[in-house]
């Protein structure tokens, strides 16, 4: 079976990308599947939730820039779990105006026939609507949509469903989009509404298991842990345990 | 095409135009500018669309109204007014499903009826072989179910509610 190339996108910012590519590929590799997630965000938050502090070290950034080859690139982050860090040079991707359709190529170009004994290859992207994340749309087979519980986010959500579906058109493919309520605040009554909302139009997408919003999602990135290492007994990592059940499951609303 | 309901939260739906067609909006209301003209790129451009490799097209899914009903979010406030509402809604949950999650994080207040309705509801399940879990509960839940000695019965007693 071939490696399921996976884009964690939302254009718009804080609504648990990095937080679910975390803690997801980690309850993932923890049930025995091989991942590799790759942080296309030049901030470079995810490799810091793992624990990777250095922002130097060179990543994706010198994959894309044909400097290396993917394979050299992939940390060890945890058994089973492969990170490749964004490195210092992604912004100078971001920025790239010349090339055409071809700058937006170069993750799918570097996938291309590696990391062929991997399970699953993650890329958390950048909460922007650039190069980079064209980047991710190009070389992903399935989109994982994170959603807070907010009027806003629905109309990102407007637009962001919109560019798939013209990267559809234009990419003669079609994406298995996956969305997953992230940051979930229970007793708002506005929860509620936006997901209703987003069943109604996504149905039999949106993942079976909601993220509830914790104290300690907030907490575990500055001590480098994932949630199933820093509060494993807690509610948020049996909601990450749940959503890789649901994720690998199909298990949906 | 937007519609506004008032007894809603959400006061237009901006997803609403998925449903009226299949059409994507007009290319200029997006925000994803750049990312959008790299998708027009593609189109224009032949070359990195031939190297992809050619996938059939997924069928639409099916659309079918399935609400998971295995896991429920008690309200704020639970007392005699809410007990037959909750009371139907619990047991067609238990009907519909071998377990039960009950999340008790939000309840402020509740009193006997509620607290009564539960602990049938666990009886019932018991009977049945089936099983509910009451996840988060809060101190106020906690208090009042230690008060009446039913703590335990239910699974909220101190020692099993975890890190919340």
């Amino acid at each position: 079976m071939s490696v399921r190339v996976v884009a964690i996108i939302n254009q718009k910012g804080g609504v648990g990308k990095t937080t679910t590519s975390t803690n997801l590929t980690h309850a993932l590799a923890k049930k025995g599947y091989k991942v590799t997630v790759i942080d296309l965000d030049p901030q470079g938050h995810l490799a810091v939730s793992f624990g990777v502090t250095s922002m130097q070290i060179s990543g994706i950034d010198a994959v894309m820039l044909d400097e290396k080859n993917v394979e050299q690139q992939v940390i060890a982050a945890r058994d089973n779990l492969q990170l490749i860090v964004a490195g210092p040079r992604l912004q100078e991707i971001e920025q790239l105006t010349d090339g055409g359709a071809k700058r937006g190529d170069l993750l799918r170009k570097a996938l291309h026939e590696n990391l062929q004994d991997q399970d699953f290859v993650f890329v958390d992207c950048p909460p922007s609507s650039g190069v980079l994340v064209a980047n991710a749309l190009f070389a992903a087979d399935e989109i994982l949509i994170p959603m807070t519980s907010d009027f806003l986010a629905l109309q990102g959500l407007s637009h962001l469903v919109g560019t798939l579906k013209r990267f559809e058109s234009a990419l003669k493919k079609k994406y298995k989009i996956s969305l997953v309520m992230a940051r979930y605040v229970t007793r708002r009554r506005i929860s509620k509404e936006v997901l209703n909302t987003m069943l109604k139009h996504f149905p039999q997408q949106v993942l079976a298991t909601v993220i509830r919003e914790s104290s300690v999602l907030a907490e575990c990135p500055s001590s480098g842990k994932t949630i199933l290492e820093y509060r494993p007994g807690s509610r948020s990592a049996r909601d990450f345990r749940d959503l890789a059940d649901a994720f690998l499951e199909d298990k949906v609303m | 095409m937007t519609t506004k309901n008032n007894e809603s939260l959400i006061g237009f739906d901006p997803l609403a135009w998925i449903n009226d067609d299949d059409e994507t909006p007009a290319q200029e209301e997006s925000s994803m500018e750049q990312v959008d003209e790299i998708s027009s790129e593609v189109a224009d451009e032949s070359s990195p669309a031939e190297e992809l490799s050619s996938q059939e097209s997924l069928s639409e899914p099916e659309i079918t109204e399935l609400i998971d009903n295995s896991k429920i979010t008690l309200d704020d406030t639970l007392n005699i007014n809410t007990v037959l509402e909750l009371h139907g809604k619990l047991m067609q949950a238990l009907k519909d499903n071998d377990s039960l999650e009950i999340d008790a994080a939000n309840v402020n207040n509740i009193d006997t009826a509620s607290l009564q309705l539960l602990v049938v509801l666990k009886q019932e399940a018991f009977k049945l072989g089936k099983d509910i879990v009451f996840d988060f509960p809060s101190d106020r839940f906690i208090e009042a179910a230690e008060l009446l000695g039913i703590d335990n019965m239910l699974g909220v007693d101190q020692s099993a509610a975890g890190f919340f």
